[in-house]
């Protein structure tokens, strides 16, 4: 499993708590202050089990909790939906300052984005 | 008056900006949701006077949100709420405000929203009126009192949202400041039908902390609350002008596992009423409340929970007999107190639809409207039960 993420971002690196912070919508910009896209799949996609789990350490249905509470009073935005890894690798590779996440076998070559190194802490 | 006009003009601004945002905006995300359900109170008024089956369990919601640039931004959301003798019937608006980012780093950032807001203070008052988001369609009564339910709401004013990280954890902290209005509908269901005159909601301070160390299951948070109300004498008033004070200090514990979540949340609030009843009227009291909720994730998207929901009117009077002897045995000693067990199951069928259904049984009725005058024709009852299921669709 790896974040991936638009060759715009201006970072290579992250720490687990950090992806925590991005992908629970804490943080909304980059350090040039750029707006953060987050892509995420559905709560039940086998994808996004193992990188909620494995990478955020946060339980699926955790992270929704967060998203919804954000959505509906007020206090921020979901992540965008996509359906499938391709769909997540077209729209960080066309949106500037996005951030998603793959299967390690799924191949980047060709398209506008780079790969995340996720440290601890 | 002045306060009043101020909302009005504000509420009537954000509307505006709402509109002229959305009309510009390439792509506006709306979401929302719909629920019906029904319940039944039997043996008690807590949704109907006769405590028969109701289908009085409706909640609609329409909410979006837009961004003008990395430091402005306005959201807001309608809903219609019909829950019986619960609450008022009808379409608000649930929050509409304008936010503003003050600070903004990798690791804090702090928020300012102007307008009507959420309560972001307790464990489930953001989205309590968001079926898909509560643990049960009925939430515990000890903190969570559906007839204060339009005044714990939110406010009408300002708060401060602060989240932020250290080497300690993630960090949420909150202030608000505002009133909010009271229909004469609310004042009713707090005082009484003989109530004819104003319930004012003067100021409500509310403060609260939430602390979830690093990579932990766990979740910390307390809360206070300073909120002042002033009764203004109507014509032909049984009630008198006078004043309420409430002061809550609230605390709560959640673990979330991968199979179970365990969440727990008390309160002590301490109530001060001058004259209202009658002239010369005093009362102290602090009042005790608290529950212990289970949920068990099944497969198949099936939720189990378990609560049990405690709630005791004056902690010096746990069983309510100082309010029968003051009454001359009128009113029962079980208006001093609300007990209650309830089990429930949840089971998401299909994306963003579910259904959720429940069982309480309770003993006593001291949540039980109106507070002022206790209702002991319709509440002949010291044990009750509801039972509700309500089918649930988000987007």
């Amino acid at each position: 499993m790896q974040i991936v993420v638009n060759t715009s971002v201006p970072t290579d690196d992250m720490t687990k708590v950090q992806a925590r912070r991005v992908f629970s919508m804490r943080q909304v910009s980059w350090a040039n202050d750029s707006t953060i896209t987050v892509y995420v799949m559905e709560e039940h996609h086998p994808t996004h089990k193992v990188f909620s789990t494995q990478v955020l350490g946060l339980f699926p249905y955790q992270l929704d909790r967060i998203w919804n509470k954000l959505v509906y009073s007020g206090l921020g935005e979901e992540p965008i939906k996509v359906k499938n890894e391709q769909e997540m690798l077209d729209r960080i590779s066309n949106t500037p300052g996005a951030i998603g996440y793959l299967l390690n076998n799924i191949q980047i070559d060709n398209f506008n984005v780079k790969i995340i190194r996720v440290g601890e802490g | 008056m002045g306060m009043e006009r101020l909302i009005l003009g504000l509420s009537i601004l954000l509307v505006a900006c709402f509109v002229s945002a959305l009309s510009h905006a390439r792509e506006v995300k709306v979401n929302g949701f719909i629920a019906q359900g029904v319940i039944q109170a039997d043996g008690s008024n807590f949704v109907e006077d006769d405590g028969d089956i109701s289908f009085k369990l409706t909640e609609v919601g329409l909410n979006s949100s837009y961004r003008f640039n990395s430091i402005f931004r306005v959201a807001g959301q309608a809903v219609y709420l019909d829950g019986g003798n619960r609450y008022q019937q009808g379409a608000r608006i649930d929050y509409l405000f304008l936010e503003s980012q003050l600070y903004d780093s990798d690791q804090w950032s702090v928020k300012a929203q102007l307008g009507r807001n959420k309560n972001y203070h307790w464990l489930y008052s953001a989205t309590r009126d968001v079926p898909h988001t509560r643990p049960s369609i009925i939430l515990p009564q000890s903190l969570y009192f559906d007839v204060f339910r339009d005044v714990a709401l939110g406010v009408d004013g300002l708060a401060l949202v602060t989240q932020g990280n250290n080497s300690l954890g993630e960090w949420d902290i909150n202030f608000s400041l505002g009133t909010s209005p009271i229909s004469s509908e609310q004042r009713t269901n707090l005082l009484g039908a003989s109530a004819k005159g104003k319930l004012k909601h003067d100021s409500d301070k509310q403060f609260s902390v939430y602390w979830r160390p690093n990579l932990s299951g766990f979740q910390y948070g307390l809360s206070v609350i300073d909120a002042d109300f002033r009764y203004v004498q109507g014509e032909n008033d049984a009630f008198v002008n006078g004043k309420e004070t409430s002061q809550r200090f609230m605390f709560n514990v959640m673990y979330q596992g991968s199979k179970h979540e365990v969440a727990l949340e008390v309160m002590r609030e301490r109530t001060i009423a001058e004259d209202v009843l009658f002239a010369g009227y005093y009362s102290d009291t602090f009042a005790e409340g608290g529950y212990l909720q289970w949920r068990y994730f099944l497969p198949q998207n099936l939720t189990w929970m378990a609560r049990l929901d405690l709630y005791d009117r004056d902690r010096d009077d746990r069983n309510g007999s100082l309010i029968s002897t003051l009454s001359q045995g009128v009113v029962p000693s079980y208006f001093g107190y609300m007990d209650q067990g309830t089990l429930g199951l949840t089971w998401e069928f299909s994306e963003n639809i579910q259904i959720q259904a429940e069982i309480h049984r309770v003993k006593g009725a001291a949540r039980l409207a109106p507070i002022f005058t206790p209702n002991i024709a319709l509440n002949r009852n010291k044990y009750w039960n509801i039972w509700a299921v309500q089918l649930m669709y988000w987007f």
